[in-house]
């Protein structure tokens, strides 16, 4: 028996062309809705994944009583900003003072695959523990798998005190390109 | 090739047959508007089960990450703000289409036989809903959800006999803390909605068993209609309409930020989420012993009178015109739910009247005359004297008769009591002779005729009995800060070189901020914020405004606008000038306020300048715009059909 289909709020006498509109709309309907949400469902799983990370002045100590010409390597507090982490952590950076108003920082992280590298006073060389890079006080590479020389760091000096940029760089490759 | 592969997969998993099954339903009486909310509810709860796994990727269940974590994901993460508000308003979109589906159900009388199974399950799906409800919001561990959850397991120790166990069971402990916020994360991403998932599919499968209840009307009831494509058009239309509604609320009203947790802070007005007000507005008519009655005792009745439904009612009428007692039951429940709700929405619960009142409307502090005697007693002297520490700022650190701030002793009776007026006069006029690291200021521009009306009133304090220090006639006080117990604060004013503290990463609460602004800031920086007031020592002469604030301090980035204004507030800062009688005062080393303190007063002052503390830094695309571009697309989809279907009659 063929039913007598039946809805007054779509009444029309075609009932296959009825159908086919109702399935199309809600065919189209859920699509949207569903395009609607995978906007911000995607955007929040991409999220902060591609944002750079942004370079930090921090004062990293006074370098008054410093000897000229030789790699100290000096600690300071340096307050990590990790998404809504605030942490304070010690950094450190090798420091060489020219002069009073001249000074190298060089990043304490090997830019072969990341180490902490050490100075040897009795070698005049920064050596790295983990696969033997070595470096000469001006950060060439003299030996080792290095692809390139110490990463140095802008500084700024107000009087005799000692302010880095602090910044991550890749590593691993020849260019010093920021993380 | 797609039909091959449907057929692939049909030889080795019944695919058809499942389709069938769902799609495949006769509806005597034909499709209905009436019969959408069973479908809009299971929709909602997709999407509430989408956007509430998708917050897993940035919340943290810990109580003091928790409000940190989920801050971080609302401002800085793109469509953080969109996922948590399509969550947020879609609970209660959800609650409230449950509440439309039972009565929906209750009305066609669908308990009856043979569906007594399928409400019962119901009955289930809806205890769970309200239990998802209520273990939600206390997950953001900020003012709204710690209360929410404090009022609740109090309510589960009046249960009688196993009211304490129930306690500490919800409570995971002796008090609310890191083990309840585990528990309740528990079971409301993973156990709820893992029962309510099983409920839906039994519920699902009774319902299908027995088909739809259907128009009482026999006549009606000879038309068909299907469920595909008739039935499931209706639920795509409503569906699309409240995920429009729900779009839009997430984009213009945001969840609110009530502020982080701070059990110092007394005057956060708790109150539960819209969908228990009725609840909380009842239980005022059960006080002291009867107040079980009112928190077991009645919910308890009605979810048996539910549950009973079906065998208290056999008859197997299903017109509502002919079921006077059932409808009747139905309006009068339906008006004392939505009453309740309503008055206890615009209720202002207080111990009374005064604080009310004061509750409202917070004025300026000014310390009421010792009650020592009639106030003829009182010399003119003594009444200059009180003037003086209300308009000279005193109060802002020192309390009076009940009234003022905390961070230097408070001036009763047993304090001043005992020292002599020279005493008293060099203390105002140099502290740091009697106490070398005191951070009062030191008033030596004061005349002698002002020093003296001021030494006066105090010498008229210490006659007088104690005022016992409690909520003041002129607004309630703050909670005591965890101060040195006695003495000036032995804090040094570092200056607001010093780094931001804590609360400069806390997004506090405006309006606690504005409370805490009145009782702690406005004596110095003014009402509001904007200034007047006198500085005499200091380079310029009065005390920098907040409303505008100096330039260089504001920042169009909330973040970096705090982290300006925080050292100062952390830290204090001395101005420039020769000998300042003011100066700002370390509230957070000297702990006088806390970082939560802080943080609110922050978002206050940001406020004042037109600057939300509680900025969207990484919107992905900005509300407004998201809103408009959902209406415009389904605003022509919805034309499109309306145009289409006119071409095919």
């Amino acid at each position: 028996m063929e039913p007598v289909e039946s809805n007054s709020f779509v009444a029309t006498d075609l009932s296959v062309s009825r159908r086919a509109f109702l399935k199309r709309t809600v065919g189209v309907l859920s699509g949207l809705v569903s395009a609607a949400l995978a906007i911000p469902l995607i955007g929040t799983v991409i999220g902060p994944s591609f944002r750079a990370k942004r370079a930090k002045w921090v004062q990293v100590g006074d370098i008054g009583s410093l000897a000229l010409g030789q790699p100290v390597n000096l600690k300071f507090p340096f307050k990590t900003e990790d998404a809504y982490l605030r942490e304070t952590v010690i950094h450190n950076v090798w420091v060489i003072k020219h002069s009073s108003t001249e000074v190298t920082v060089y990043s304490p992280i090997c830019p072969h695959l990341g180490c902490h590298y050490d100075w040897h006073p009795t070698q005049s060389e920064f050596i790295c523990p983990c696969h033997g890079s070595v470096y000469a006080i001006d950060g060439k590479v003299l030996g080792g798998p290095a692809p390139r020389p110490l990463d140095t760091l802008p500084t700024r000096l107000e009087k005799e005190e000692l302010f880095v940029e602090w910044e991550m760089f890749k590593v691993g490759i020849p260019e010093k390109i920021p993380e | 090739m797609p039909s091959g592969i449907v057929h692939w997969i049909n030889e080795r998993w019944p695919l058809n047959t499942v389709i069938r099954w769902s799609l495949d339903e006769e509806m005597p009486g034909g499709a209905g508007f009436a019969y959408v909310f069973g479908s809009s509810v299971l929709l909602i709860f997709l999407l509430q089960v989408v956007t509430g796994v998708w917050q897993l990727l940035y919340f943290v269940p810990t109580v003091d990450r928790g409000y940190d974590s989920l801050n971080y994901m609302r401002t800085e993460i793109p469509f953080g703000w969109l996922i948590h508000g399509l969550h947020y308003w879609g609970a209660s979109a959800m609650i409230v289409l449950v509440g439309l589906h039972l009565s929906q159900a209750f009305i066609w009388g669908a308990y009856k036989h043979p569906r007594q199974l399928t409400w019962l399950i119901g009955v289930a799906q809806l205890l769970i809903t309200l239990a998802l409800g209520f273990t939600g919001p206390v997950l953001s561990w900020d003012e709204r959800g710690y209360w929410e959850v404090e009022v609740g397991s109090g309510f589960a120790g009046l249960v009688p006999y196993l009211g304490s166990i129930a306690r500490r069971l919800l409570q995971g402990g002796a008090s609310l803390g890191q083990m309840t916020l585990s528990r309740f994360f528990f079971l409301h991403i993973a156990v709820l909605p893992g029962i309510l998932i099983a409920l839906i599919a039994l519920h699902l499968v009774a319902f299908r068993h027995s088909g739809i209840s259907g128009p009482w009307n026999e006549a009606k009831r000879k038309r068909i209609g299907y469920f595909w494509p008739d039935q499931v058009f209706l639920d795509a239309l409503v569906i699309t309409s409240i995920f429009v509604i729900l779009a839009g609320l997430a984009a213009y009203i945001r969840a609110p930020f009530s502020g982080p947790l701070d059990l110092m802070q007394t005057f956060y007005v708790p109150k539960p989420e819209w969908y228990f007000l009725f609840l909380y507005q009842s239980l005022k008519a059960f006080p002291g012993r009867l107040e079980p009655v009112g928190t077991i005792g009645i919910p308890l009745i009605v979810i048996l009178l539910l549950i009973f439904l079906p065998f208290i009612d056999r008859s197997p009428e299903r017109n509502p015109i002919r079921r006077p007692v059932a409808m009747i039951c139905y309006l009068i429940f339906v008006t004392w739910v939505i009453t309740m709700a309503i008055t206890g929405h615009f209720s202002k619960p207080g111990a009374n009247v005064a604080a009310t009142k004061a509750a409202a409307v917070v004025e300026p502090q000014t310390i009421p005359l010792s009650p020592v005697g009639p106030s003829s007693q009182i010399s003119e002297s003594s009444k200059r004297g009180a003037q003086l520490l209300n308009s000279l700022g005193c109060i802002g650190c020192h309390r009076v008769n009940g009234t003022g701030g905390v961070i230097g002793p408070e001036l009763s009776p047993d304090v001043v009591r005992g020292k002599s007026p020279q005493w008293l006069t060099i203390q105002i006029r140099d502290p740091k002779a009697h106490y070398p690291n005191s951070i009062m200021p030191s008033f030596s521009s004061l005349s002698d005729g002002q020093i003296n009306d001021i030494v006066d009133f105090l010498l008229t304090l210490a006659q007088g009995k104690q005022v016992p220090s409690g909520r003041a006639v002129a607004g309630p006080t703050l909670a005591p800060s965890p101060m040195p117990p006695s003495g000036p604060a032995r804090v040094k004013v570092l200056g607001p070189q010093a780094p931001p503290g804590p609360a400069s990463y806390i997004i506090g609460n405006v309006d606690l901020g504005e409370y805490l602004f009145k009782q702690n800031c406005e004596q110095c920086h003014g009402i509001e914020g904007k200034d007047k007031v006198q500085n005499p020592g200091s380079a310029d002469g009065r005390v920098p405004p907040l409303n505008p604030i100096d330039p260089t301090l504001s920042d169009k980035e909330a973040q970096t606008f705090v982290n300006k204004i925080d050292p100062y507030i952390q830290h204090g800062s001395i101005p420039a000038g020769p000998n300042p009688v003011l100066h700002m005062l370390p509230f957070g080393d000297s702990k006088s306020l806390t970082q939560q303190m802080i943080a609110n007063v922050e978002a206050y002052v940001l406020h004042l300048n037109g600057a939300n503390r509680a900025q969207l830094v990484h919107p992905g695309m900005k509300p407004h715009l998201f809103f408009w571009l959902v209406v415009i697309v389904f605003g022509c989809a919805f034309g499109g059909f309306w145009v289409w279907k006119g071409r095919a009659r």
